[in-house]
């Protein structure tokens, strides 16, 4: 089946400023798909251009059958989008603006106020449905702009931080909601600099830094293509011979193994739930018990940090 | 293909904006009130009969039909306003990313500006037709037809100018000068036998004489008009023709999110 998104050579400058560099990027029919990179990687500008509010420098993008250059009105009609800051005049409120984007989209009046009434009571905002959003927090207009998306149940729904500046529960609700979306079939393109949001919500993860793709691959394979990203951490009853630490490294998968005390082992290695059998075998065999195990995975983090030297917060800073 | 669906839609949305702008409302309400109760009574008092006469017997009369045209403009114009304050909360961002082509939004966004100074502008000029007492129904609303097409045209020329050049700073000046120009080389507010050659030469191609005389034809003054009905109507058709197909063009080649200041 052909992707329902294909980026192709993908390029937006400002003056001499390149925000997104010959982006490449195809995104399946029905999965989510996180664009994770710091502030400034791009990925805005990538979805603006997606939703035809930029036109591209160079390149182009497929939305379904539609070139984004050429059919961008046709294009609009495949696609959602919940901005990063939310898009809301000071006099509006909630029930006005759910009630003209679903209008807008096509709804029928029947379907509108049902979804409308749905989607606020969901998000928590029913009883402030007719109050300016001139007095709503920060995550209270979060909540408005994503309601959008829930309401237009987009062939496509772009969602730009859907979860910045909202709490740990509402993160949870929002979260459950979009995978609702999805099981719907929408497919849904998420940026995100928020590693935990991409790490749990995305099929595939998409690393961008500086305009352009780093890496694109599912969460989990990221994680496990970093050599000796797993780290396993050993406590064991009495202390290790040198020469036991050498058969030790010599176990397919394990990369480095470093002593922090005698009997306290960091072993660096890929595919730890595989590896980690045949570890607790190599001291049992060696006549060492084991006292204590603790696993611990990369993070998207450090798959981040892997290709580009820098963790995110430091890429932010930069 | 255009749908008028969404068109309407686009319209209706810039219609309720407006009504949520009372303080505005309120002081333009009074600034025309200012401008009949005060200025146009007193300015009145001032002319000689000769004067009344090339304006159709009154100049008070003459004056109300002007100011019901500059209003229309006025508010008409307004959209720009609103165009540069959705730029800074970012909704022009969303309203380029809603399923609705270029041209239904240009279109709808002029209907909908013009529409909604039509509906404000309303009352006041059924006031200035009560004064002017109105003697050809079916002639008030030929030109009706004509003004409101006037007022869709200004709201398509506004926008032009607000998406061309992007500068809130700049659109308010301009606006400024604009207006101060417009209205001062058109027969709104001075009858065209007062005016020097050069000044008239202008005033017969400007868009607010053609929507004045108009105005003052569908009331029965048309004896102070300048240009015949069918040529303002045709003249106002092309001023609405030609903003909106530049607006058209503009949001479809120009326009794209950021970059307002």
């Amino acid at each position: 089946m052909a992707p329902i998104i294909q980026i192709v050579k993908l390029t937006k400058k400002f003056g001499n400023f390149t925000a997104v560099d010959h982006l490449n990027l195809e995104v399946e029919e029905g999965e989510i798909l996180g664009i994770l990179g710091p502030n400034g990687a791009g990925k805005t500008t990538t979805l603006l251009m997606l939703t035809t509010v930029i036109k591209p420098t160079e390149g182009t993008a497929l939305i379904g059958p539609y070139d984004v250059t050429r059919e961008p009105d046709k294009a609009r009609t495949l696609i959602g989008m919940a901005f990063q800051e939310p898009k809301l005049l000071w006099v509006d409120a909630p029930w006005d603006i759910l009630n003209w984007h679903a209008k807008v989209c096509g709804l029928s009046a029947e379907e509108r106020k049902k979804k409308v009434r749905w989607v606020l009571e969901e998000l928590e905002l029913w009883n402030d449905r007719f109050k300016s959003v001139h007095t709503f927090s920060g995550g209270m207009r979060k909540r408005v702009e994503i309601a959008k998306i829930l309401i237009q149940r987009p062939k496509i729904a772009i969602v730009d931080e859907p979860t910045a500046q909202i709490d740990i529960v509402g993160k949870h609700r929002i979260w459950n909601m979009l995978r609702d979306l999805r099981e719907e079939g929408s497919t849904i393109l998420l940026a995100t600099n928020e590693l935990y949001e991409a790490d749990v919500l995305s099929d595939r993860v998409a690393i961008m830094h500086r305009g352009k793709l780093l890496v694109c691959d599912e969460p989990k394979k990221l994680k496990d293509n970093i050599p000796g990203g797993d780290v396993v951490e050993i406590t064991l009853d009495k202390a290790v011979p040198k020469e036991t630490i050498e058969k030790l490294k010599e176990i397919r998968r394990v990369v480095n193994v470093s002593a922090i005390k005698e009997d306290y082992l960091k072993i660096y290695l890929n595919n730890a739930e595989e590896v980690l059998p045949k570890i607790t075998e190599f001291f049992m065999e060696a006549h060492i018990p084991i006292k204590s195990i603790r696993m611990s995975e990369p993070s998207l983090d450090d798959v981040f940090a892997h290709y580009t030297g820098l963790t995110i917060e430091e890429a932010q800073r930069e | 293909m255009i749908s008028l669906r969404r068109v309407w839609t686009v319209a209706e949305r810039d219609i309720k904006m407006f009504l949520r702008y009372k303080f505005l409302l309120i002081m333009r309400a009074i600034w025309f009130v200012a401008q009949i109760a005060l200025f146009g009574l007193v300015v009145n008092q001032m002319f000689r009969q000769d004067v009344q006469n090339a304006v159709g017997g009154s100049y008070f009369n003459y004056y109300t039909a002007g100011i019901i045209i500059t209003m229309l403009y006025s508010t008409a114009v307004f959209i720009g306003y609103d165009i540069y304050e959705e730029a800074d909360h970012g909704v022009i961002e969303y309203l380029l990313s809603v399923p609705v082509s270029r041209k239904e939004l240009v279109l709808g966004r002029s209907i909908g500006g013009g529409l909604r100074s039509f509906l404000y502008v309303g009352p006041m000029m059924l006031f200035v037709l009560y004064i002017i007492g109105v003697s050809n129904v079916l002639q008030l609303l030929a030109a009706m037809s004509s003004l409101f097409l006037f007022t869709f045209g200004v709201a398509g020329f506004s926008i032009t100018v607000a998406v061309s050049i992007k500068s809130s700073d700049r659109f308010d000046i301009l606006m400024g000068v604009t207006d101060a120009l417009i209205v001062r080389l058109s027969t709104t507010l001075y009858p065209v036998a007062y005016m020097p050659p050069y000044y008239k030469g202008l005033a017969s191609v400007n868009p607010l004489s053609f929507a004045a005389d108009l105005f003052r034809w569908g009331a029965g003054l048309e004896s102070a008009a300048l240009t015949p009905p069918l040529l303002a109507t045709f003249g106002i058709v092309a001023f609405f023709s030609l903003f909106t197909f530049l607006g058209i063009v503009l949001h479809e080649r120009r326009l794209e999110g950021g970059g307002w200041q």
